[in-house]
Order: C-alpha cells, then sequence, then structure tokens
C-alpha cells in the first residue's frame, strides 16, 4: 500500500508555514527598504532566536517537557562549525595548544556545517537515549545538568574553547539572505514535524502517556526522535551564528540565553510553531524598546532616568504574566491558518 | 476469539480478580456485568496489559503472555476506556488519526471520514479540541477511535457512565450496530439492563469472581440482577 507524502493536517502546515514565511520576508523587506545598518545584526540575532525557539517547539512544545538543555547545542555546533571551518594559519594563533591536530586543518564553510550537524546530532543521540526513558521532572533535571556539564568543559577545556575568551578568526560566510533561508525552511521543517505522525503522537502522550501507549504509541521512540530533531534545530541555529558574528565564546550558550529562549517560547504558546514564531518577534521587538529605554532617552520634552536591568525585568514579567493570565501562550493550540481562516475556536484544555 | 482462563489481577500487591474464566467467542458481544469495586476494569487492564495478572488470556489462539500494552494493541485489542480518555488538546480528526496511529495502509483518511460522517456532530467540530465535546460526543469519540486502529476486537469500559439517559441510548444503538456488522465486543458495564439488551451472553463479577453466567435471555430485562448487583431491591 502506497501513503501519500502530506496527510492533509500537514498540507494545511505548509499552507501556515507560507504564511509564516511571508512575514519574515515583509520583515526581511522593511529592513531592506528602511532599515539602518545597525539593525542587520539585530534582526539576525532575532532570526538565529527564532531558529532555536522553533527547535524548541519540536521537543519541548510538542511534548510538554521544560528544557533547559539547547544553549548547549547551539554552543557544540557554534564551536564544532567555528573550528573546522577558521583557517588553520588563523587557528595556528588563536588556538595553538589545541590537541589532536584540530588546528592544522581548514574545511569549505559546507563541509563544516555538515560536521558541525553530524557531532550535534551524535551527541543528541547519545543523550535521548536516557532523555527519552525519563519522565517529565527528570526530563527538565537532566537538561540543566547537560548545560551545565558542557558549559564547563567550553569554560575549562581552554585549549580547544578559549573558555571565555573569544575565538576568533572564524571566516564571515553568513549574511542575512542565508539566515532568512534558513529561519524559512525551519518554519516548514517544525511545522510538517507537528502534523506529522510522529508529532501527533507526541502531542498525544503530552496529553495522556498510558492513552497514548493503549493506542500503540512507542513513547521512547517518539521522545528519542523528536529530541534528535530539535538538537538539529540548535546546532542550525549555532552554526548560522557563528558564520555571522566571526567570533564566539562561551557565555552566550548559558542560562540567559536558554531563559530568553523560553520565555518566548512561552509567550507565544508552547503547543504552536505560530506561537513559537509570534513570541519571537514579540520579545526581540519589547527587548529593543526596552535597552533603548535603559539608556534614557527624552520622551516629549521629558527626560527619563537611565534604567539598567530592565531587560531583565521584562522576561521576568513575561514568564510571570503568561503563566498566571494566560498560561497557553498567546496561541494555545491555535495555528495562523486557524485565525486568518477563522477555523472553529480549538479551545486548549488543562490537564 | 478471546479466551481468558484462571485470570488473577493484581494492584500492587492485592488481588483484585481471584482466577476466572471468560470466553468471548468470534463475532459475539459478551457483557461483563457488577457492581463497583468487582473486578470488571481490572479484567480490561489485564487484557491490554496495563495490569499485572496471572492465568492465560488468549487471542484467536496467541498466548498474549509477554506482550506488552503496545504490542497488544498492534495484535489487535483495542480499548475505549473508561472515563472517555480522549487526547484533549488534539482536535476530533488529530483524536481519530491517533486511533490509526499503527495503520500503514492508504484509507485512513477515508474511514476517518466515515466515521465522521457517521456521527455528523463530530464531523462538524472536526476541528475543534475533543476537551471542548460534550460527555455523549467524547463517547462517541472514544468509540471511533477505538475502531480506527480495525481491531479484532472491541473493549468497551463502562460506555454509559455518566452520560444522560438519551445519550446512552444513542451510544447503546452504536454497540447494536456494531454487533450487527459482526465486531468482536467485550463490554464492560454497570447498567445492566442496556447491557443485556445488546449482549449475546452474559458474565457478572462481584468481589473478583464470576458469580453467574449464562446467555443473556437467562438474565430477563436485568432487573433482578440490578438489586443483586447493588444490593437494592424493590
Amino acid at each position: 500500500m502506497t501513503r501519500r507524502l502530506l496527510n492533509p493536517d500537514q498540507k494545511r502546515g505548509l499552507i501556515g508555514s507560507a504564511m509564516l514565511a511571508v512575514l519574515i520576508l515583509v520583515i526581511v523587506g522593511a529592513y531592506a527598504l528602511w532599515g539602518e545598518s545597525y539593525q542587520a545584526r539585530i534582526l539576525y540575532a532575532t532570526f538565529v532566536n527564532l531558529i532555536v525557539v522553533v527547535g524548541l517547539q519540536v521537543f519541548m512544545g510538542n511534548g510538554n517537557y521544560a528544557t533547559f538543555s539547547h544553549a548547549a547545542f547551539m554552543g557544540i555546533a557554534a564551536y564544532a562549525a567555528a573550528i573546522c571551518v577558521t583557517p588553520a594559519a588563523v587557528k595556528a594563533l588563536s588556538l595553538p595548544d589545541a590537541p589532536w591536530g584540530l588546528n592544522a586543518f581548514e574545511m569549505h564553510p559546507l563541509s563544516a556545517a555538515l560536521v558541525a550537524l553530524v557531532i550535534t546530532g551524535v551527541i543528541g543521540a547519545l543523550t535521548g537515549l536516557f532523555m527519552s526513558r525519563l519522565t517529565n521532572v527528570s526530563i527538565t533535571i537532566v537538561s540543566i545538568a547537560i548545560l551545565v556539564i558542557v558549559h564547563s568543559i567550553f569554560l575549562h577545556r581552554t585549549d580547544i574553547f578559549k573558555g571565555n575568551q573569544a575565538l576568533f578568526g572564524i571566516p564571515r560566510v553568513f549574511g542575512l539572505g542565508h539566515i532568512t533561508a534558513l529561519v524559512i525552511l525551519a518554519i516548514v521543517a517544525a511545522r510538517l514535524f507537528r502534523e506529522s505522525r510522529l508529532g501527533l503522537r507526541l502531542r498525544a502522550v503530552a496529553d495522556d502517556e498510558v492513552g497514548a501507549r493503549a493506542m500503540g504509541v512507542n513513547v521512547v521512540r517518539a521522545r528519542m526522535i523528536a529530541w534528535v530533531v530539535s538538537t538539529l534545530f540548535f546546532a542550525t541555529a549555532g552554526i548560522a551564528y557563528a558564520f555571522y558574528l566571526g567570533t564566539i565564546s562561551a557565555r552566550p550558550f548559558y542560562f540567559n540565553y536558554v531563559f530568553l529562549t523560553v520565555a518566548m517560547l512561552i509567550l507565544g504558546g508552547l503547543r504552536s510553531v505560530t506561537g513559537a514564531v509570534f513570541g519571537t518577534l514579540l520579545i526581540s521587538l519589547g527587548l529593543e524598546i526596552i535597552r533603548w529605554l535603559e539608556t534614557g532617552p527624552t520622551l516629549g520634552g521629558v527626560k527619563l532616568p537611565e534604567m539598567l536591568g530592565l531587560s531583565g525585568l521584562l522576561l521576568g514579567i513575561v514568564i510571570v504574566g503568561v503563566m498566571a493570565f494566560r498560561p497557553h501562550g498567546l496561541m494555545g493550540n491555535r495555528e495562523i491558518e486557524d485565525i486568518v481562516f477563522r477555523r472553529k475556536k480549538t479551545t486548549e484544555v488543562s490537564k | 476469539m478471546l479466551e481468558i482462563s484462571g485470570l488473577k489481577v493484581f494492584h500492587g500487591p492485592i488481588e483484585a480478580v481471584h482466577g476466572i474464566d471468560i470466553s468471548v467467542p468470534e463475532g459475539s458481544c459478551v457483557a461483563l456485568l457488577g457492581p463497583n469495586g468487582a473486578g470488571k476494569t481490572s479484567t480490561l487492564s489485564a487484557i491490554t496489559g496495563t495490569a499485572r495478572a496471572t492465568g492465560t488470556i488468549r487471542l484467536e489462539g496467541r498466548d498474549l503472555a509477554g506482550l506488552d500494552i503496545e504490542d497488544r494493541f498492534r495484535a489487535g485489542i483495542s480499548i475505549a476506556p473508561e472515563g472517555r480518555r480522549i487526547f484533549a488538546n488534539l482536535t476530533v480528526f488529530e483524536n481519530l488519526r491517533m486511533g490509526a496511529a499503527t495503520r500503514t495502509d492508504g484509507g485512513i483518511e477515508r474511514d476517518i471520514e466515515e466515521w465522521l460522517s457517521r456521527f455528523p456532530i463530530l464531523g462538524e467540530r472536526r476541528s475543534q479540541s475533543a476537551g471542548t465535546l460534550s460527555g455523549g460526543e467524547q463517547q462517541m469519540l472514544t468509540i471511533a477511535r477505538a475502531l480506527l486502529s480495525k481491531p479484532r476486537i472491541l473493549l468497551l469500559d463502562e460506555p454509559s457512565l455518566g452520560l444522560a439517559p438519551k445519550i446512552i441510548g444513542q451510544v447503546f444503538a452504536l454497540i447494536e450496530d456494531l454487533r450487527h456488522e459482526g465486531m468482536t465486543i467485550l463490554l464492560v458495564e454497570q447498567n445492566a439492563g442496556a447491557a443485556i439488551e445488546v449482549a449475546d451472553y452474559v458474565y457478572v463479577l462481584a468481589n473478583g469472581l464470576v458469580t453467574r453466567h449464562g446467555p443473556s435471555g437467562e438474565f430477563g430485562d436485568g432487573s433482578g440482577l440490578m438489586g443483586e448487583l447493588t444490593g437494592v431491591h424493590d
């Protein structure tokens, strides 16, 4: 018997992804027309975050787990790609003590990206072996442990990662065009995954694990695949990050970044890819406004005081506020096409 | 079709069912009646593989011992569980897709559409979260979902529980239809009257033992049995 390439829900997902892609292209277009050059960096960072948050939706959102290790996987890929792609001559300066001949070779960016994806995917699969067999609270705790372990390796193997010092000289091969294409690809992939048999199973497990098993669902397998797939999203984001900035250090791949991206997903709504996109865009915009407020601008003739630390406050308020007043985020179970086509309300139900 | 012998079911150290024999012939509807705590749901849990049990359970001659819950489902045992355990955050359509999660043939969408037209109210609400359905609609959904796997045998756990009398009538009309279509059904119920009406054969369970069994005709309209089971006599 043949099975069709896409099921009806996935076809609907493609329509929804196309709408989100248009939104992304409108933002890029607006930048191209009216933006200032410093905003390219902000936009690029927003899009890197978007890939991470959409990747979070794959495992954390569909499975309704809380995980905090994504910055670690992003860091692994960023370092792997950076070490592979940086010219040997530069590495002789930046990583003079690197073991295993890490400073004696260089690769084409595409090969470097592939190596980084494979390494992150393999580490994802290895950690997935136990992550997929754990239950909710243990998944959260182990994910934090992964984050801490990876971060301390980054910090203490200074011969490979340079710790909190910058690993410099990475060829800057990516621009806004690359990241735009990757973001759209990530959105499409996440939507297709969400509506796939596997995504559906994972969402069913989130509602009722025993019930899902009684429908023949292999819960461990579903969790394993979703976990590895989500690490590949983080890897893509990490590679894009390294290929744009040209310099990386261990500091950004830690708790601050984890909370930023988790807040984005929570604001938009864990269960929806559209929610992941909206949450990321809204918080990114909100942070830019706050950064401007922090500097103490003059508003309507009134000079505001400098208010440093306001951005951290915003993230806290967003998480607490959404949890208290809208626990399923802005989108709940809905995707963009549900709103545009005004389909019957799909109210979210708490367990 | 389904042969159970010497079945004991345990919840932790407690033995809930003390060695019962039940036979469900192919194409028949067998009712398992009894009051709360008689061991009816425990028996179903033993069949689906969610409770620890000893004794033998054979489906079409195949011993199910050692098969876990997923494998038993694949072997053809499908349950519409008690309390209408739908996936509340999935839509009606997605719940039905879950029923066919293990199928690999190309007829899944056609079968789902068939069920949605059989229950027009579900058809109207196909894109709605299943958690927003009424109790009766959820019950129809769990039964349709259980059947979408094309099971060899359908287990129904208290399908009338908590439903209005009119809706109970609709649920049992559906069970009657399924029986006429040749579905093999093991029906667990407290509503003895309605169950006896649709069943071919009846087992009465009390305190973990089969106290009576026989063709449904022997049980009349079930009113005497209700008194016997609940201890309430007119």
